[in-house]
């Protein structure tokens, strides 16, 4: 009763301030339109389950097959001999290329992170947006699209033949490193400027020089960023095979130096036994399959826990 | 009307305030040149912008001294010019001469790192570094080696919360991340950040527009407080506020000074037309 006394006398106020009335209430019934809309959604929803599906099922396959396979192919033997032979029969263990991969990426890592890290900061903090930082902005991003195998191409005319170091780890190690140093540039870039101006305002505002607002307040929220770039640097290289081919050659023993010695390394068992039509080489060429995703898994694994105890700050 | 005034025009209207032989309380000219902080025709330019016209302006030391004006009337730039904190902008540029004690503070033997820590300010929008609360009251010790010993900088940090009366609030739980404590505390937490490295003058930029009601009052009390220690500039466009701490009061339009004047004076009694409008809501 008293509701409909209620909406009388709005109804009264309506005519009395000249509000138009909106339409009836009993226009809230579900209308055809409305299943149209759920099936709508539906259709939506089943498509966009379906894509990531789409990219799973060959991912969870392929990476069955290699755990498999690799799994089966694994000896402590394999993993603590050398390489017998090349290209032409593939044979013996992987030692030689494990501790190879793992020495080049070390040493890429030693060279690229500093520089990335620095020239990022200088971007980020120092230039604003003047002719030069845009000038490094532009250069690595051109660099970060440049084919993997080109590059490769000028360490080989640069290292190995201009310098004279021969095929090495070095050679390889500093065509990673230029491989490497857009990624890490840009992510710690980004991640310096996710820190709000505020903060930069307040330290300068107390009277904090550049280098304490940096070192103790903006790189160290950026931190977290920071280390995904280079741990995304660091897969990406650990799965180069071209620019290893061009400046690494391929040696069957753990180089006892850093020029003019070959180095093995998984990628080019990967390619190279693959092709050698021999049950041994194939073994090879899965097992080192396995261990390039193993080392992948765990980097990413570390990353998410590390980073997690970082943010907590 | 009022919208297309010129800056010649305004400026023209301060300087015959300053010759009005009625108001005995302006701070233009000779008889304040002694004043603690002493502004003496400071003209500020951003590139081509001019932003602060002519200003001559005293402050004395241990009052609470409120700028205000509307939006964009160059209040935040003229409080920045105290701890040289628009040196960082491109294109700043300056004219005429700022002291305190004085010392003119653009002089280029002075070192502005030194500057900032004898003049603390506290800005609009609570910036507490995310980190915990005693280390955003530390950071400034820190940084400025201010102490040797662990229990020395206990005992600023302690003292530095107090002082901004939040002591009693956080005093269980300096470990927690500042980000976790509410919008005022949040602001009195920057506050003790910018008292730890002992000021003399504190600039307030609006500290209180982002608070709840509660909260501003709180800021409010504490600055009258703070007065008895220290020299506070703030930056305000909320008259209740401005009527109820300052000690003086200078109004600001167009980037020229349009009057100076004690508190309630100012308010009761504006000389200019231009603050009487604003005073009463009727300038935008």
């Amino acid at each position: 009763m008293s509701q409909t006394k209620q909406i009388e006398d709005s109804a009264e106020e309506d005519r009395v301030s000249g509000r138009r009335a909106g339409p009836s209430w009993d226009s809230l019934r579900k209308s055809p339109s409305y299943r149209n809309r759920r099936i709508k959604d539906k259709v939506i929803k089943i498509l966009v389950i379906a894509c990531p599906m789409l990219v799973l099922v060959p991912l969870l396959d392929m990476l069955y097959m290699f755990v498999y396979r690799g799994a089966q192919a694994m000896t402590i033997e394999r993993l603590t001999t050398m390489t017998v032979g090349g290209a032409a029969l593939g044979g013996g263990g992987l030692a030689n290329a494990i501790v190879g991969t793992l020495l080049i990426i070390a040493l890429s890592t030693l060279f690229a992170v500093p520089i990335g890290v620095f020239a990022g900061v200088y971007i980020a903090e120092f230039s604003g947006n003047n002719r030069f930082s845009q000038m490094i902005r532009f250069t690595a991003d051109v660099l970060a699209g440049v084919p993997s195998i080109v590059l490769g191409y000028v360490g080989f005319l640069l290292l190995v033949l201009e310098f004279g170091w021969g095929y090495s780890a070095l050679a390889a190690a500093l065509t990673l490193t230029v491989l490497m140093f857009p990624y890490i540039l840009r992510t710690t870039e980004l991640s310096i400027r996710r820190v709000p101006d505020s903060i930069r305002e307040g330290a300068i505002a107390l009277g904090s020089t550049k280098t304490d607002m940096i070192n103790r307040l903006t790189l160290r929220f950026a931190i977290p960023g920071i280390l995904t770039g280079i741990l995304l640097a660091i897969s990406i290289s650990v799965g180069e095979t071209a620019p290893l081919i061009y400046t690494a050659g391929f040696g069957n023993y753990i180089p006892s130096a850093l020029l003019h010695q070959q180095v093995g390394y998984l990628t080019g068992i990967v390619w190279s036994f693959s092709q050698i039509p021999s049950a041994e080489a194939h073994d090879l060429s899965y097992l080192s399959s396995f261990l390039l995703i193993t080392i992948v898994i765990i980097i990413n694994i570390v990353a998410r826990v590390g980073l997690r105890k970082f943010t907590k700050i | 009307m009022i919208g297309i005034l010129s800056g010649q025009q305004e400026q023209a209207e301060a300087e015959e305030e300053t010759t009005a032989p009625e108001v005995s309380d302006l701070s233009f000219g000779q008889d304040n040149d002694g004043s603690f902080i002493q502004f003496s025709k400071v003209n500020v330019f951003y590139g081509d912008m001019h932003v602060l016209k002519d200003i001559t302006l005293g402050i004395n030391e241990q009052e609470i001294t409120v700028i205000m004006g509307p939006s964009g009337c160059g209040k935040s730039t003229f409080i920045r010019t105290l701890n040289r904190m628009n040196d960082t902008i491109p294109n700043f540029r300056h004219t005429g001469k700022i002291s305190i004690k004085g010392v003119d503070i653009y002089s280029s033997e002075v070192d502005p790192v030194l500057l900032k820590v004898r003049v603390g300010m506290v800005f609009q929008k609570p910036n507490p570094f995310p980190i915990s609360i005693y280390d955003n009251v530390a950071f400034g010790p820190k940084i400025h080696r201010m102490v040797k010993k662990k229990n020395e900088m206990d005992e600023i940090v302690e003292e530095a919360l107090r002082r901004a009366a939040l002591w009693e609030e956080v005093k269980d739980r300096l470990r927690d991340n500042a980000m976790k404590l509410s919008g005022g505390q949040q602001q009195r937490l920057c506050i003790a950040r910018a008292l730890s490295v002992r000021p003399e003058i504190l600039l307030l930029d609006e500290p209180a527009s982002a608070l709840d009601p509660g909260s501003t009052s709180k800021i409010e009390e504490l600055m009258v407080d703070l007065k008895r220690n220290y020299t506070v500039i703030l930056v305000t466009h909320n008259m209740q506020q401005a009527a109820r701490v300052a000690n003086k009061v200078a109004f600001l339009y167009g980037g020229a000074l349009v009057e100076v004047g004690k508190s309630p004076r100012i308010f009761e009694n504006p000389a200019n037309e231009l603050t009487e409008r604003y005073i009463s809501g009727r300038l935008v």
